[in-house]
């Protein structure tokens, strides 16, 4: 049986496009600059996620694509279409809203089913429509249950439902996670996961959770302050990161600055505030000069005995985290620094460093990424 | 072609407004046709000389207003200041104050009450506040009547204890008129007070227990200043309509406690002076209109927002 | 359960407030008992009997006055609400937008002014349409209760409204509803149970109206309750608390209702 749905899905998506273009976006709201100026292109039956802080305009800029607001400039297209200054109702797009929005004086069939009886469509579609959803969000039997009686998840697997029900181009999600406890949220992500794999419709996808996003997304855009900072794979933006925002952003890094020496296509050789001399990956879109911002990953680290590594520094605070530990070391230029490693039973006790100790801090050269800024 | 999303925007927008204005049309016309507007009539009519049978003639005339406090003797035409009007006008505004008070002193400990009872009873006990509150006024003033006439139960039970031997004539007297303001506007005070006692965070009353305070140091120094809006909205919403009560001082007054309402009545029925009823009307809004100001004045300092 | 110290009790609090509500009902529950008193006096019981009430129902003026009193309530109710949802819809859930003030104050307006002001105003006004048009039915009463309770059907609607997420409706327009289906399958239904709390609420305001009423009229016009003001002048007997009763009872039954349908807003079922 599970074949069979997979089927029905699949062949709708055949014709599917799903391209979305956001050509020079902005958007006002009185003197406040929600979005300023993002020009992005999502693919066909592609994951993408819009992740930044909150106020960052990404949300502003999911309901223009939407139709709840009208840009102040730019254009929206979709499979290169204008479709700027239609109305909600006349774009074939939904949205999994925030808090999930369903219809409380509706059953479950019937809100799921409301899209396409908006439509128009013949009652006997309808329900088989109704009755395949269903069984693709694993709620069968309740379709006649009232949706207020639902539990967090299920209400979740409504809306997504809901919203895939109609066979939009594009699925627009408003942080549809936010409202789960952790663990409903991580079985959700794989559940979105295979939802978008099984229907091929192209997703849209809001966070504020980089983790959310680097687990889910194909590809993901970092917004910050109303502009995209950086569009890429999940790799792309976790280990070239484009700015200071980004890496500062996504993950735990180690800011230390640097003189660029000479450069040697997309690596430059460069000396570091330390005195130590390595070298680093430059930014796709800039080759910066002279005095420059590099970042390292924690985990891209090692702690060795003092004077064998790249750097030294004195251990400050060592902290447990289960999965691993992060060591505090101070620099010897003053800067601050943080290595992870990883925990295992097997570790060698003996050589377990303490604090206050020397210690030097070793890292490969592919570990190094310069900043554009 | 190139789509101006902005302008379909800002067009959107206005047309949401005109259609605002649409829907709110049938409700802004009803109004102003059948209730505020006439008053504009009213103000006309207080500077029109009065006509013979009632109604008025098409003539500018101060004499209206010139009636509310003043009378000029039919025989001499000396100006004396119209007695009979002040005292009606002063009844009115001391019967509405002392009611005004009793309200907020049997309001305000039931509204307590109400309030520090378990949410589940809670409503219980405001739905039997409520009751009475939409019931006709005039069967309540109809009650009252019934109980304080001299066969009527309180002086039955007053002499069946032997505490007076023949009825007291309370009936058409300023008591009954104040009774039965209180009676009837008692639950328009409970209601905004127990909404303010609703919201008030007894962490604070424990705090001033705390710090030594006794029960009534409580209630006066913690309590009574944070349910202070509701004590002002309570009030004003006992004081305005007992100032302009018609109803009750003509069931329970009779002819003998009449107030503003009833003079106004008069000038319309008996009196045959519309003009001067026109002109007591307009004072009247006036007055309300400033004891709602002061209202609104004193609310938006205290940061208001206690009521509901 | 021993009760330790109550932070929340002061002493007598109690005590007032239970005689409060002994005297709320006190004054009603005689009037109600003399309307079953076989005797004639309203205040010497002489034995249980229905007789009063058959003597209201069997009198002309009553009925015709009671029927008066429905018909003027129930159109007020309809035209007042009807007015005071749509004027709902067009003041709430917005930013706020040049007029809203004043729409707000001009709604509210009936409440503010004194009552017996309202009806002199109208006597004026109405006295000389009649003489004009010549036309002198129901009509007046009618739109004179209908204004002044468009107020009071209009709270627990914006109420309502209020309390209605927005994004309910976007959603609707999300899943192709135009704005016309987004009303009539989302808002509508959502609304309804505010819209019947005004209803109520308008009909028992009309209902009990007796200053404006007793203005307006034409002759031969009585309400229920003009007719009930006029006996009170004469000697009553417990025809009055006969009638009186049955007013009560209806009015409890209406605001019971209006009181269930506003406490439990969300809890419908499908």
């Amino acid at each position: 049986m599970k074949n069979g749905e997979r089927m029905t899905i699949s062949r709708a998506t055949a014709a599917h496009g799903g391209t979305i273009g956001l050509h020079g976006i902005k958007k006002r709201f009185g003197s406040f600059q929600a979005v300023d100026d993002v020009t992005l292109d999502i693919r066909s039956n592609e994951f993408f996620t819009l992740l930044g802080p909150s106020g960052c305009g990404k949300t502003t800029l999911l309901r223009m694509i939407a139709g709840f607001e009208l840009p102040t400039e730019g254009r929206v297209l979709l499979d290169g279409a204008d479709i700027s200054g239609l109305l909600p109702n006349q774009r074939p797009v939904n949205t999994v809203f925030q808090n999930y929005a369903l219809f409380p004086h509706l059953s479950v069939a019937e809100n799921i089913g409301f899209g396409l009886k908006m439509l128009g469509r013949p009652k006997s579609e309808v329900g088989a429509v109704v009755a395949d959803m269903l069984k693709l969000v694993h709620l069968e039997g309740r379709g006649d249950h009232p949706v207020t009686q639902l539990s967090g998840g299920q209400q979740q697997r409504v809306a997504l439902a809901r919203a895939l029900a109609p066979r939009p181009k594009v699925l627009l999600l408003d942080e549809p996670l936010s409202a789960l406890d952790l663990k409903l949220r991580k079985s959700m992500q794989i559940e979105l996961k295979r939802l978008q794999a099984e229907t091929g419709i192209t997703f849209v996808f809001v966070t504020h959770d980089q983790e959310e996003a680097l687990t889910m997304s194909d590809r993901i855009a970092v917004m910050s302050e109303g502009q995209v900072r950086q569009v890429g794979t999940a790799r792309e933006i976790y280990d070239r990161p484009a700015d200071r925002f980004v890496a500062d952003f996504i993950g735990e890094t180690n800011f230390l600055t640097g003189t660029v020496e000479r450069t040697e296509g997309r690596r430059a050789t460069l000396r570091l505030a330390t005195g130590a001399t390595i070298t680093a990956g430059l930014p796709d879109t800039a080759t910066p000069s002279g005095a420059v911002t590099l970042v390292i990953r924690p985990e891209h680290a090692d702690l060795v005995t003092a004077g064998a590594g790249t750097m030294d520094g004195t251990l400050g605070d060592i902290v447990y985290f289960g999965t691993d530990t992060h060591y505090h070391v101070h620099l010897d230029d003053g800067t601050d620094f943080i290595v992870r490693r990883q925990n295992s039973r097997a570790g060698s006790e003996g050589d377990a460093p303490e604090t206050g100790h020397r210690i030097g801090v070793r890292f490969s050269d592919n570990a190094a990424q310069i900043l554009k800024d | 072609m190139a789509i101006d999303a902005r302008q379909i925007g800002e067009e959107r927008q206005r047309k949401e407004i005109r259609d605002r204005w649409l829907l709110s049309a049938p409700a802004l016309f009803l109004i102003v046709a059948a209730s505020v507007g006439p008053l504009a009539i009213v103000v006309l009519y207080s500077f029109l000389a009065p006509g013979n049978y009632g109604d008025v003639k098409w003539a500018f005339s101060t004499e209206g207003w010139f009636n509310v406090f003043l009378s000029r003797d039919i025989f001499d035409g000396t100006v004396s200041l119209a007695d009979a009007h002040f005292s009606i006008i002063w009844r009115s505004v001391k019967l509405a104050f002392i009611t005004t008070l009793l309200c907020l002193i049997f309001g305000f400990p039931t509204a307590y009450f109400i309030a520090t009872r378990t949410p589940h009873t809670r409503s219980l006990w405001l739905f039997l506040v409520t009751i009475p509150f939409w019931t006709n006024m005039l069967i309540r003033a109809f009650a009252i009547q019934e109980a304080i006439r001299s066969e009527g139960i309180v002086n039955t039970v007053l002499m069946t204890l032997g505490l007076i031997s023949t009825p007291i004539q309370m009936l058409f007297t300023d008591f009954a008129v104040l009774l039965g303001m209180t009676y009837v506007f008692l639950p328009l005070m409970v209601l905004p007070l127990y909404a303010s006692l609703e919201k008030l965070d007894f962490r604070l009353v424990e705090a001033g227990y705390d710090l030594y305070a006794s029960r009534f140091g409580v209630l006066t120094r913690i309590v009574v200043p944070m349910v202070r809006p509701g004590i002002v909205a309570g009030s004003i919403l006992v004081f305005v309509p007992a100032l302009s009560s018609y109803v009750i001082p003509r069931v329970l007054g009779g002819g003998k406690a009449l107030m503003i309402g009833n003079l106004i009545e008069l000038q319309f029925g008996q009196g045959r002076n519309w003009p001067l009823g026109a002109a007591l009307s307009v004072a009247l809004v006036v007055v309300v209109l400033f004891v709602l100001l002061f209202y609104v004045r004193n609310t938006g300092k205290s940061g208001g927002g206690a009521h509901g | 359960m021993a009760r330790p110290f109550s932070i929340k009790r002061q002493p007598g609090f109690a005590t007032i407030a239970m005689l409060c509500f002994f005297l709320l009902y006190l004054p009603i529950a005689t009037l109600v008992v003399y309307a079953f008193n076989a005797g004639v006096s309203i205040a010497v019981w002489e034995g249980f009997s229905f007789r009063w009430f058959e003597s209201a129902w069997n009198n002309a003026q009553v009925i015709e006055a009671s029927w008066r009193s429905l018909k003027i309530a129930a159109s007020a109710a309809v035209i007042a609400t009807t007015c005071a949802t749509l004027a709902a819809l067009a003041t709430t859930r917005t930013a706020p937008y040049r007029g809203l003030t004043f729409k707000y104050s001009i709604i509210n307006m009936p409440l503010l002014v004194p009552e017996i002001v309202t009806a002199v105003a109208l006597l004026i006004l109405f006295s000389r349409i009649k003489v004009w048009t010549g036309y002198s039915g129901l009509g007046y009463l009618i739109l004179a209760h209908s204004a002044f309770c468009v107020p009071f059907a209009y709270l627990p609607i914006r109420a309502r409204l209020e309390s209605m997420d927005l994004s309910l409706e976007r959603a609707a327009a999300d899943l192709y509803a135009s704005p016309f289906q987004t009303f009539r399958h989302v808002t509508l239904p959502l609304l309804w149970p505010g819209i019947l709390a005004g209803l109520m609420l308008a009909f028992v305001i009309s209902l009990d109206d007796v200053v404006i009423t007793e203005f307006v009229k034409s002759g031969g016009q009585d309400t229920l309750p003009t007719y009930m003001l006029g006996q009170l002048r004469r000697v009553v007997t417990p025809e009055m608390n006969a009638i009186s009763t049955v007013f009560l009872v209806l009015s409890l039954a209406i605001v019971t209702l209006f009181f269930f349908l506003s406490r439990n807003p969300q809890k419908q079922k499908t």
